[in-house]
């Protein structure tokens, strides 16, 4: 799967959430791109890169209620009528998009009666609306709130689950997140230094033997549940 | 948690302290994670197989 993240920030440089999660990036099938700073667009290379991309990502902190300004002409520029629908050929069909939110308020802001009075979806809404306008498989959104208080333990969570998010097939289920990191599995342990690559190889037997419990179990009670049925 | 959980869960613990590098070390700790809700859902699993085979009135 082929992934493009777009990220759109006004300053980007002293951004410590957007260095964070660039340092996170999977090294594989993932291009990454910075919006304002390309000045005007080669609309025709954006369209390609869209074109080529199974998954992708737009990524931005949250300013009023919505992406920051480069986004909107991003989208003005390169997301053209004849590009989206107009021809009929929809080339971003079934793609999938996935929106990554930083916000400086909590969680339990975006809600009625919260501090924000509104939803991240709703907030989102006209970004969906584009998403199924072209045919495109919106994605559950990826929001991080208050990145800056975030400790230690949520941070290497993060990194984990911003990965899975780009590269990580949908839904988020465990089956989904048990062959995602049976993938990585053998390249993670490859690079451990040699003396712990048997407690790696140990650990990854332990993991896979528990996988196909799981599915043996599974498959035992979907028996069970069709006998009953008869 | 089962004696071979917990042993299996401070192997990782060890690994993941042993990575210098912040993204590796992230690896490990969440593969730890993925096998602690692997137990819960082996353990859910196998109560609902036997909860269902447990059927008195074919007794």
């Amino acid at each position: 799967m082929k992934t493009l993240v777009l990220v759109s920030h006004p300053q980007l440089a002293d951004s410590t959430s957007q260095q964070f999660l660039k340092a996170s990036l999977p090294v594989k099938n993932v291009t990454w791109e910075h919006l304002e700073s390309q000045g005007t667009f080669d609309v025709a290379r954006e369209q390609s890169q869209l074109r080529q991309a199974d998954r992708i990502i737009l990524q931005f902190p949250l300013y009023w209620y919505a992406a920051p300004a480069g986004l909107k002409q991003w989208e003005d520029s390169v997301l053209t009528r004849t590009f989206v629908y107009g021809d009929h050929r929809f080339p971003l069909t079934d793609k999938e998009l996935g929106i990554v939110v930083t916000t400086g308020m909590p969680e339990k802001a975006f809600q009625r009666g919260g501090a924000e009075g509104l939803t991240l979806d709703a907030a989102l809404a006209p970004l969906a609306a584009v998403a199924e306008r072209a045919h495109m498989r919106w994605l559950p959104t990826f929001p991080i709130y208050q990145f800056s208080y975030l400790e230690e333990p949520e941070k290497l969570q993060l990194v984990v689950d911003y990965q899975r998010y780009l590269t990580q097939e949908q839904p988020d289920g465990l089956e989904q997140r048990q062959a995602w990191f049976a993938h990585r599995l053998p390249a993670m342990i490859d690079q451990l230094p040699p003396e712990q690559q048997a407690t790696g190889r140990l650990i990854q037997a332990e993991f896979e033997q528990q996988k196909d419990d799981i599915e043996a179990l599974a498959d035992t009670l979907a028996m069970i549940k069709e006998q009953e049925d008869d | 948690m089962t004696e071979q959980a917990e042993w299996l869960h401070t192997q990782i613990k060890t690994l993941a302290s042993q990575q210098a590098q912040f993204t590796d070390r992230a690896f490990w700790v969440a593969l730890d994670k993925l096998i602690a809700e692997q137990d819960r859902r082996h353990d859910q699993l196998q109560g609902e197989v036997d909860g269902r085979t447990w059927r008195p009135d074919r007794w």
